[in-house]
């Protein structure tokens, strides 16, 4: 066990090779349950320190962050996702109130509240467990077969033919007309719930033929069925100006820099790291009226035609089914002028008008949300005292949240059709243009 | 007869080539993407990463998969690192200095670039992992629309040295470099190179939308190996663009050998540097592009190098 190989005796120097693995950076893998925004806030400060590498799979990971709490049908995923990690590997569970009780979803695992200082501790973690003060924690789920296969079969391989049963206690995949008409194996897997990509919590059922989606359905949301969302209790100011007056300066900056974490998340999934990066450092220190390093930004990614690459002609949604459904920046990326702030009388004072894009694909919500984020900055530094808000409906950065519920989750029942013929990198990228997030479809539903 | 120590010394010296290109790709890569996070650039830290990293990837114990192919996937990096070396042969870093002196060096170049994509599909097959053999797959379907315009520019520059030599390819840039001579040329060849060390725009088979693609399973040496050696194939590509379309070994003052590493560097800060700039492209526009814009913008090359070497040459 590579646990039990790196343990040091006490008083014992560890080796040159394990003190240099020990300064080199931290590999985690993140995973989100319903977080508060400090926790939220944390991860993302986290992605600016240069000695942590958040990995896109938990193999190649030796730290598992868990954040917020989980609900049920997300313990057996998140634990898989554990026994994934490669050893030596521990596990960080921050938790707005670490002394709350809760299952043992990671039995051995250091639990933490939003006010520590997240980059030291998992600094120390990773050296405690390369140089072996700390030993590797072991595999929570029993090393089983999927299914039972052994001694099955005419010559007890699984099967009962070429492609029946369960050899090695998997289907064999099945065989279907791809869009041409051959026949070709489809193969059935589900994504998510912690696909990195992918907002937390969401499941997607595939059915895949070579990277090419023949079928999508939608899994049920986990947060469903959970009881308290802690985002009630963060102070978001959309949420506060359900019910009172909010100065717009501070929903303007809380817009611009929703849109811009948004665009970081983005940038990262189409291979553009370190202007995800740079997007997130503007984004942290956003000050109202100051767009010069939103517009170089924006400049950089037009010279270099990266928006057009990814997104031109992909995850089209047709306006009419969108229309006025409140949809915020994808509606008016579908070329639909719908902001609630253009009957505000306090932003029609600071004469806004709503950005528009036609092309209604995720290019054109690349755009929508960047140039967004822009005006967002100039409102807010042209509001001076104004507040808005009270009502019981305002326009958020993901669309209208009202008392009553929102319309996220039409966005979740489209993904089916959307997606259907899509090759896989088009889809996660069209997943990633809706802005998706599973929590707050929930939390508003209930509120 | 095979002098042994000949063998062995120019083995090491192409293993010592390799390795060094390597950590300078890694240190120009992080360094040019702090530079374009805006984040500050600490130099110790910088140059001591490839150490620190390979340290970690060293005593991370490799994870695996459910029943893998296991001896394929060791053998995935071990063909990529031989195609990166085995490549490197036929570059001459100086007038003295060409392991082995081939004289259709060009073809061989780029037959051995035609076995990435083997290298790269077991390394996605064998894990037995969905992401890892969808990145085999997109590998697969990029592969043709890369290796055509590559092979035709090189042929391109093979035309004025009416030789496929790489040596002579070199010296026939005496008075004039290729880079100059065939303006398409140099750039079809790092777009295609791109390709072939599935580096920045169309770094498709190991892409963040699956997680790592042929990578995603990888921990520990395996995946210490499996960069390494993709590192070393695109080293390779920049070499021969040096010597192909830069003039190789040849420049005033300095050694022929110092030219090479000058002109191999830059163009390995050229494709290293694109990896922050431009986007990912999607697979399908990049066929579209490769074979509606690249391919027929090659031919071109081609045709137009062939025109001169005739117009040049005594009836």
């Amino acid at each position: 066990m590579a646990g039990a190989r790196l343990e040091v005796g006490v008083g014992q120097r560890p080796g040159i090779l394990k003190r240099l693995a020990a300064m080199a950076p931290v590999r985690v893998f993140a995973i989100s349950g319903s977080e508060s925004a400090e926790i939220e806030t944390l991860l993302q400060d986290l992605e600016l320190e240069q000695e942590i590498v958040l990995t896109d799979s938990p193999s190649s990971a030796n730290v598992l962050l868990a954040m917020g709490e989980f609900p049920d049908s997300m313990h057996e995923p998140a634990r898989r996702i554990h026994d994934q990690l490669t050893r030596p590997r521990r596990t960080l569970w921050l938790r707005q109130n670490v002394s709350a009780p809760s299952e043992a979803i990671f039995p051995k695992a250091i639990r933490e509240d939003a006010h520590c200082d997240l980059a030291l501790l998992l600094r120390k973690i990773h050296r405690d467990l390369l140089t072996g003060v700390e030993p590797s924690e072991a595999p929570i789920l029993p090393d089983e077969e999927p299914a039972l296969w052994r001694g099955v079969g005419p010559y007890g391989q699984g099967g009962t033919g070429m492609t029946g049963g369960v050899p090695y206690g998997r289907p064999m995949p099945e065989t279907a007309p791809d869009r041409d008409g051959l026949a070709l194996d489809q193969l059935s897997v589900r994504v998510g719930p912690f696909f990195r990509p992918f907002p937390s919590g969401l499941t997607l059922a595939l059915k895949l033929q070579g990277d090419v989606i023949q079928e999508a359905a939608v899994a049920e949301n986990p947060f469903d069925a959970q009881k308290s969302n802690p985002y009630f209790e963060s102070g978001d100011p959309f949420i506060r100006a359900l019910s009172e007056p909010v100065p717009v300066v501070e929903m303007e900056m809380a817009r611009a820099r929703h849109h811009l974490h948004w665009l970081c998340n983005a940038l990262q999934v189409h291979g553009l790291g370190a202007l995800g990066l740079r997007t997130r450092a503007i984004a942290r220190s956003l000050r109202p009226g100051v767009v010069a390093p939103i517009a170089q930004l924006r400049r950089i990614l037009r010279y270099s035609r990266s928006v057009s690459l990814v997104g031109a002609g992909v995850g089209v949604i047709q306006p009419d089914k969108i229309r006025d459904r409140g949809l915020g920046p994808v509606a008016r990326a579908a070329g639909l002028r719908e902001d609630l702030r253009m009957t505000d009388p306090a932003y029609q004072e600071l004469g806004f008008e709503p950005v528009v894009h036609a092309e209604n694909d995720v290019r054109s919500r690349l755009w929508q949300r960047l140039d967004e984020a822009m005006q967002s900055v100039m409102l807010a530094a042209r509001s001076g005292n104004a507040t808005s808000g009270g009502g019981g409906r305002v326009e958020g950065p993901r669309g209208v949240i009202t008392l009553d519920g929102n319309s996220l989750s039409l966005l979740l029942g489209l993904l089916p059709d959307l997606l259907h013929g899509l090759e896989w990198g088009d889809a996660v990228a069209t997943v990633v243009s809706l802005d998706l997030d599973l929590r707050d479809v929930r939390s508003q539903r209930v509120s | 007869m095979i002098s042994y120590g000949r063998l062995l010394g120019e083995l090491a010296t192409i293993a010592v080539v390799l390795l060094a290109g390597v950590y300078a790709t890694v240190v120009i890569d992080l360094w040019a993407g702090r530079m374009v996070a805006r984040a500050p650039v600490r130099a110790f830290r910088v140059l001591t990463f490839p150490i620190r990293q390979t340290a970690l990837f060293l005593l991370q114990q490799p994870a695996t998969t459910e029943r893998p192919d296991a001896p394929l996937w060791a053998l995935a990096p071990a063909l990529l690192a031989a195609i990166a070396a085995a490549s490197l042969l036929v570059i001459p870093f100086s007038p003295q200095t060409s392991a082995a002196g081939i004289e259709s060096g060009i073809v061989y170049f780029g037959a051995l670039m035609a076995l990435v994509m083997i290298a790269v599909y077991l390394n996605g097959w064998s894990a037995n992992s969905v992401f890892p053999m969808i990145g085999g797959y997109r590998f697969i379907a990029e592969a043709l629309s890369y290796e055509m315009p590559l092979a035709l520019v090189l042929i391109g520059a093979a035309l004025p040295a009416q030789s496929l030599s790489v040596s002579a390819i070199v010296i026939s840039q005496d008075s004039l470099w290729n880079v100059i001579r065939q303006p398409l040329g140099l750039p079809i060849y790092l777009a295609a190179g791109l390709g072939v060390a599935f580096w920045g725009p169309l770094a498709l088979p190991d892409a963040a939308d699956l997680a790592g693609g042929t990578e995603s399973e990888l921990s520990g040496v395996q995946l210490l190996l499996w960069r390494t050696t993709r590192i070393a194939v695109l080293v390779a590509v920049a070499a021969m663009g040096a010597a192909v379309f830069l003039g190789g070994w040849t420049g005033p003052w300095l050694p022929g050998a110092v030219w090479m590493t000058v002109k191999t560097i830059s163009l390995i800060f050229i494709m290293v540097v694109s990896r922050h700039l431009v986007a990912r492209v999607r697979l399908e526009r990049f066929v579209v592009v490769a074979w509606t814009v690249l391919i027929p913008l090659a031919l071109l090359d081609v045709f137009a190098a062939g025109a001169v070497v005739l117009a040049g040459s005594p009836r």
